[in-house]
């Protein structure tokens, strides 16, 4: 009764109480800590940092940024925009749309993490701060202030819970444990965004067209780092900054304008990943890039299956393999017991055919069941193809792929008369072999691209979710669960086959090895699943932006190298507690994973 | 055709070792309807915990009268240890999460388990001398038994019976079977159903160990990856012997390995197929059989469960 009658006579006290930062500063001071630091940082990144080119990167240089100070200095001219934004400077008001400051937070975080985290690798490296130029102590202060000043800046606090006298003082710790960290999030937190109104078709396509102008800068720049420091840089500030754009809404609106124009948003993305190839100046890249784009087109594959579907599939690089095997044999190779060189697009066909009759025969007994004896027999069926093509040798079995030494010296592609496995001079750029290769995939990315979405919008598509959601009730109204369940199993296997055909070309040779459940390189069994999980079940981009990410870091970061299973198999359990929609969620599965936490938001935004 | 014998006492063991570590997946199963994919690893961790004991704990040179039961209570204590940590740490949090994010988890952890012994266990990056028995093969007419069988001669069958009491007789063990049939009815009955399945995973860990210490006696090696193949057969022990039948996972690990010994024995026999029977093809037909008893008897060898429930 005492809570009713006090609480209508004090309206504002919880409303102006709140409204303070994390730090205590007053907030005009910090705006104009964050403005001056933000300022100060990108000033530092074109002085010197460090005496000695030792550092990689050479950070020695007066007059221009290089390596690291590159990152610090773009995520510092984001923090100064979204600074200067939050002082009201006309015209920039649209950089952010969502308001508030959580996105300046986070570009200030961004720059902070980056910057400091160079100037500590600097010290370690060389051995003592010794060996830091002016330039490093400068961009410390200057982003520390903008992170101090970002953070003092002001924000609605969620009210803490009352404390109940009855609580043990643990349970009263955990309470005000958790307000805090309630607290922490709701600084990082940002409204939504307002809608974009309809701009000229132009100006849409000319966003389109700067996004993925941006999206190919990004991923070229962070395939060509050339040593584990920049890649770790560039994984700090892509994240931060990526998550600062989101807060400021500009994420949101981008995809307001691409979800209008899917089509050309699709074809744009083909068009940037194209271009790819012709961003590298020889082939060493273009490598990783075609291993990225098998990894992604098989991981899109499983995705059919895994997210679509909601079949688990353990087994799923067996079907890439049997793709593989079956364009080894027909390709000519000396090491293939059958004397026949088919054509492409005839050994795609029988790649992707042998891949859909090992699915019908392995998915015909177990999808009639529940799911988790698929999960098993799957997982069985890959090891068993690796077993049986390890065993068909001539010795302990009949002679079909060589055993353990696999199908090798598969011949290169001629397609219409162009050789893929010769350097080719196209408009002045010269495409090397694995560039070649890389346009053949991502014609084969385009083909599960489209099966993806054509099926996904479909009747089965919709099938495939209900099933996924709740079998009993799909079953009850009437969809033939078996069936569809069979097709998505099918389409998957010989969607991996079809990409399957292209990987024994580019790797010269098939091995079993190359197809286990969980290995260092990827594409197996286990990294695949990953890839989907981590990019986001039952989306296009997750899996490719996984993919990227699972390759690319145990590529790139070598230091890893022994403990990166461990990381993985450790990063997926959190991953599964913290945040199991992925990194890209899809609307409908966010909402299935967060059914109590996020209900009340997710009410008002479809009100609104 | 006078070593069938011999072949069935071969396939016996290899089954009742598969059988005791289908037990853990069976249990877990039939009381959350999760396959605990880390299974596989908490009976590897178990027999590296009996290893541990023997390298590190005891003396040099201990006889393995002493050294045996101590080994079994390590591998016992490491196993539920890691399983219970899981349970608590992975799986609970989860519970009411889609059927797909545990799932997921159990193949993180057993990733995560396996590299973790690979990194840290020392000369754990290759096989290890598992220490043997001493003594000579035992002759029963003409069948002999290996000395490092002998462990799954005894241990196996006393497991069973000490597993059979447990559930039948205690109250835990009815506990069990209640919360089994139907987890909400039996919290309203006052079963503690959370303290039910830690119970699940300590036990199905406990003979998971078992099964680890008569691996390492039986192969005198062990290794960190141990874990991987053979919890795939014991699931599929689990699975033909009907999952969530406690029995069922004791022989469907019988007949499994009764079949496989029996495939490798005399599938080279049959006209055209002698090339198929040597030992490299055993997974193969264990595997071969998985799907046959899908095919036909869905439910499994023993199993009431309808196979589809949700």
């Amino acid at each position: 009764m005492t809570t009713q009658t006090t609480a209508p006579e004090t309206p504002d006290t919880p409303a102006v109480a709140p409204q303070s930062g994390l730090i205590g500063i007053p907030p005009n001071i910090a705006r104009v800590l964050t403005t001056a630091g933000a300022v100060l940082t990108v000033i530092s990144t074109f002085m010197s940092w460090t005496w000695t080119s030792d550092f990689p990167g050479d950070l020695t240089v007066y007059g221009y940024p290089g390596g690291l100070q590159i990152l610090v200095l773009i995520g510092g001219a984001l923090t100064t925009l979204f600074a200067l934004a939050a002082h009201g400077v006309k015209g920039l008001r649209h950089t952010v749309p969502a308001g508030g400051y959580a996105a300046l937070r986070f570009a200030a975080l961004a720059t902070f993490a980056t910057a400091w985290y160079t100037v500590i690798a600097i010290s370690d490296e060389l051995g003592g701060v010794v060996n830091l130029d002016p330039g490093a102590f400068i961009v410390a202060i200057g982003s520390l202030a903008a992170l101090v000043g970002a953070l003092a800046l002001p924000f609605e606090k969620p009210a803490p819970d009352p404390i109940d006298p009855d609580d043990t003082s643990w349970e009263q710790f955990k309470n005000t444990a958790s307000h805090k960290w309630e607290t922490v999030k709701a600084a990082f937190a940002a409204g939504s965004p307002r809608p974009v109104g309809p701009l000229p078709s132009y100006v849409e396509i000319l966003v389109i067209v700067a996004v993925m102008a941006l999206s190919l800068l990004v991923f070229t720049y962070g395939i060509g780092t050339q040593y584990d420091e920049l890649f770790i840089g560039f994984l700090i500030t892509a994240g931060f900054g990526f998550a600062a754009l989101n807060k400021a809404g500009l994420v949101a609106q981008a995809t307001q304008i691409t979800g209008r124009h899917q089509n050309i948003t699709v074809c744009g993305a083909f068009v940037a990943a194209a271009l790819f190839p012709f961003t590298q100046t020889d082939d060493q890249y273009a490598t990783i890039g075609v291993y990225i784009l098998i990894f992604a087109t098989v991981a899109l594959g499983l995705n059919i299956v895994v997210g679509l579907a909601g079949l688990l599939d353990l087994g799923y690089v067996a079907f890439l393999g049997v793709g593989a095997y079956a364009a080894a044999l027909v390709s000519g190779s000396p090491s293939s017991p059958f004397d026949v060189h088919f054509p492409f697009w005839a050994a795609a066909l029988v790649g992707a055919a042998a891949s859909l009759v090992f699915g019908v025969l392995i998915g015909a007994p177990t999808l009639r069941l529940r799911g988790d004896y698929l999960a098993i027999v799957t997982l069985g069926f890959g090891e068993i193809f690796r077993i049986t093509a390890n065993n068909l040798d001539g010795t302990s079995g009949p002679d079909l792929t060589n055993g353990s030494n696999g199908i090798s010296s598969i011949p290169d592609l001629k397609i219409l008369g162009w050789n893929l496995g010769a350097p080719h001079d196209v408009f002045g750029f010269t495409i090397g072999r694995f560039a070649n290769y890389f346009l053949l995939m991502l014609i084969i990315t385009a083909i599960v691209v489209l099966v993806f979405r054509r099926s996904g919008d479909s009747r089965i598509g919709r099938a495939w979710v209900a099933i996924r959601e709740d079998e009993t009730a799909a079953l009850a109204m009437g969809i033939n669960g078996f069936r569809v369940k069979l097709i998505a199993f099918a389409v998957g296997a010989s969607l991996a086959g079809l990409a399957g055909t292209v990987q024994a070309h580019v790797t010269y040779t098939v091995t079993p090895e190359q197809y286990q459940f969980a290995g260092p390189i990827p594409p197996n069994s286990a990294f695949l699943l990953a890839a989907v999980v981590l990019g986001g079940m039952g989306t296009i981009g997750g899996p490719l932006i996984g993919a990227s990410l699972l390759y690319l870091i145990p590529n790139k970061l070598q230091f890893l190298g022994n403990y990166q299973l461990f990381a993985f198999g450790v990063a997926l359990i959190l991953l599964m507690r913290f945040r199991p929609e992925g990194l890209v969620a899809n609307r409908r599965r966010q909402l299935e994973f967060h059914e109590e936490a996020e209900a009340p938001t997710v009410l008002s935004k479809t009100g609104a | 055709m006078n070593e069938l014998p011999q072949q069935l006492v071969n396939g016996l063991l290899l089954g009742s070792m598969y059988g005791l570590v289908a037990i853990g997946y069976t249990m877990v199963y039939g009381i959350v309807q999760l396959i605990n994919f880390a299974h596989g690893e908490i009976f590897m961790t178990g027999a590296f915990g009996a290893l541990t004991i023997y390298l590190y704990v005891l003396p040099d040179g201990t006889s393995m009268v002493i050294a045996l039961p101590l080994m079994l209570i390590g591998a016992i204590v490491v196993a539920v240890a890691v399983a219970v940590g899981a349970e608590r740490f992975a799986y609970r949090p989860l519970r009411s999460a889609p059927r797909l994010a545990p799932l997921i988890t159990a193949i993180g952890l057993s990733l995560a388990l396996q590299q973790a012994v690979w990194a840290w266990y020392p000369n754990a990056k290759s096989s290890i001398t598992f220490p043997q028995i001493d003594g000579g093969p035992f002759h029963i007419g003409s069948v002999t038994i290996q000395t490092g069988d002998i462990f799954l001669v005894i241990a196996a069958p006393i497991s069973m019976a000490v597993l059979a009491y447990f559930v039948m007789k205690t109250r835990t063990g009815r506990g069990m079977q209640a919360t089994a049939q139907d987890p909400d009815t039996a919290k309203l009955m006052g079963i503690n159903t959370d303290r039910i399945i830690v119970m699940a995973f300590a036990l199905g860990a406990t003979f998971a160990a078992i099964g680890g210490v008569a691996y390492g006696l039986k192969y005198g090696e062990v290794n960190f990856k141990m874990g991987f193949l053979l919890g795939l057969k014991a699931f599929t022990a689990a699975v033909l012997g009907g999952i969530g039948n406690i029995y069922g996972a004791m022989i469907g690990g019988v007949v499994l390995g009764v079949a496989e010994t029996l495939a490798s024995a005399y599938i080279s026999n049959i006209p055209g197929m002698e090339q198929f029977g040597s030992q490299s093809w055993a997974d193969v037909w264990a595997f071969v059989l998985l799907i046959l008893v899908l095919l036909l008897r869905p439910q499994g060898l023993l199993g009431e469960r309808v196979a589809d429930r949700a």
